[in-house]
């Protein structure tokens, strides 16, 4: 149980990191972008073709994050700009749409051009004994990663000025412009930033186990589950909800199998917004 | 310092107001009195950029501000607070008054003028913005415009969903800050609240300006009277 526990975590710390990226797309710009897995994907395989071309790990892994980032800002500058031009539920159901599109593609693409590749990062050194369970090096580097990422996160969010303005557009749209911040410039940082946080996740999951060239559409869906249990647009939401189902998932794979553990997790996700329409810790507007 | 010239706004294709023209001298304080619907709303977000103008042209500081967004408009020194005040409800008091000060970092001059302006403030200040009281929230919505030391301050019914000893110490505060040389354009329907304080003014009705004149020329236009300051 409390190995399960463990691997829980290790999973639900990256579903939060996840989970924040579309959550905060969404939160600002009443964008819902399906191809964020795909974006993590693309990622991944960036950092296996530049290591295949003999880049050595770091750098391959900063050109992985690139490419997150420039991901972000290509969706930002392309496919979402006739998005941009909607409001309400037409814009959410275009982004959507458009982002499912572009979501086929890319693993059409991926999976023509790189059928059998992964990414799979092999950290050293001995398993550390933690609570009586013995934990990979892998895994607690890719732990040590993701809190790091989110402690960034927390301070950017909490104390900088573009956090606050950031947020404030969240929270009211006219208001921020009324204060001079521009709601648009925001979205397309946020975009880039979801961009490297998917990067930062294919590289931390591939830590612990390879992540595949198919593996798109489930990273997409468990972000999604996450996002919407956590409550559309709460960070901090997003990132316990993200951490709650990692736990469900990894004690319903060991307990009762890994091909129950998705329909368990929806379960989950279910149950909750039945119970918390607004998710667990979003505000009705 | 603000010029508004034949400027209509409205709607989905459908105008609200029609060409209206008045202008505010630096300095003066001018209101806008009209009725409920009479388009004073429409007329400020059109102003202020948060609303597509149909035609017309706005002037402010000699910069044609017409075409520009509101939060383009809000850096040249027009600050606006909306009816509907639109803070950010999650955030502390302290939060949205630094945001009021947006790309700066917050001026702390400026931050001691507005908490000493209002008291209220400076005991909530850790508070959300969303768990204050309507007064206190038109508190922080007006200190949170000051942040941005604006050169024209511009309220749309500052006293909205306040109690008539509110309405009164909205205004004392409008007062002071008239006082302290700042350019104040407000619209109202309390126009006994604003008469007080207004060198001149305007009157709206159905989008269209009918009467301007001093504040003491309208107190004494019988339409004025009849209209809104209860005397037949």
């Amino acid at each position: 149980m409390t190995a399960s526990i463990l691997d829980g975590i290790v999973l639900g710390l990256q579903f939060g990191v996840l989970a924040t990226g579309l959550t905060l797309v969404y939160g600002l710009g009443g964008v819902l972008n399906l191809a964020y897995g795909q974006m993590s994907v693309i990622s991944a395989m960036v950092v296996v073709l530049a290591t295949d071309a003999g880049v050595s790990l770091v750098p391959a892994i900063g050109l992985g994050l690139l490419a997150g980032a420039l991901l972000g800002l290509l969706l930002d500058v392309t496919i979402l700009r006739p998005v941009y031009r909607l409001q309400g539920e037409a814009r959410v159901l275009l982004s959507l749409l458009l982002s499912l599109g572009v979501a086929f593609i890319v693993d059409g693409f991926l999976n023509w051009r790189l059928p059998l590749e992964s990414l799979n990062i092999r950290v050293g050194g001995e398993a550390v004994t933690i609570l009586g369970v013995r934990m990979r090096m892998g895994s607690l580097v890719a732990s040590g990663i993701t809190l790091l990422v989110l402690a960034v996160l927390f301070y950017l969010f909490r104390y900088t000025r573009l956090g606050r303005a950031i947020r404030s557009v969240i929270e009211n749209e006219q208001g921020a412009r009324l204060v001079g911040i521009d709601p648009h410039r925001m979205l397309r940082i946020i975009l880039v930033l979801s961009g490297i946080l998917a990067a930062i996740v294919a590289v931390t999951r591939s830590m612990v186990a390879p992540v595949s060239v198919r593996a798109g559409f489930s990273i997409t869906v468990l972000a999604l589950i996450a996002t919407v249990v956590g409550g559309l647009g709460s960070i901090s939401g997003a990132f316990l909800a993200g951490l709650i189902l990692g736990i469900v998932n990894s004690i319903a794979a060991s307990y009762i199998g890994t091909f129950l553990s998705l329909i368990i997790l929806l379960v989950a996700a279910a149950l909750t917004i039945l119970i918390r329409p607004a998710g667990l810790l979003g505000v009705r507007e | 310092m603000l010029e508004v010239a034949g400027l209509s706004a409205g709607y989905q294709g459908s105008d609200v107001v029609h060409d209206v023209s008045f202008h505010v001298e630096e300095g003066e304080t001018v209101m806008i009195i009209g009725s409920n619907g009479a388009g004073k709303t429409t007329l400020f977000r059109a102003i202020t950029g948060l609303l597509a103008k149909s035609s017309g042209v706005v002037t402010f500081m000699g910069i044609d501000i017409s075409a520009l967004p509101a939060q383009h408009i809000v850096r040249t020194g027009l600050g606006f607070v909306p009816a509907e005040r639109h803070l950010f409800p999650r955030m502390t008091v302290e939060e949205n008054l630094a945001l009021g000060a947006y790309p700066e970092r917050p001026d702390p001059t400026t931050l001691r003028v507005v908490l000493d302006l209002f008291r209220r403030l400076e005991e909530r200040r850790r508070q959300l913005a969303g768990t204050l009281s309507g007064g206190e929230q038109q508190m922080l919505a007006v200190g949170r415009a000051l942040m941005g030391k604006p050169r024209l301050l511009v309220l749309d019914e500052p006293t909205t969903g306040l109690s008539p000893k509110l309405a009164q110490e909205a205004y004392r505060a409008l007062d002071v800050l008239r006082g302290e040389g700042l350019t104040i354009l407000v619209a109202e329907q309390q126009v006994p609240l604003a008469l007080a304080i207004s060198d001149r003014g305007y009157v709206l009705e159905n989008g269209v300006t009918l009467l301007d004149g001093t504040s003491k020329e309208l107190a004494a236009d019988p339409r004025v009277r009849a209209a809104y300051l209860g005397v037949a």
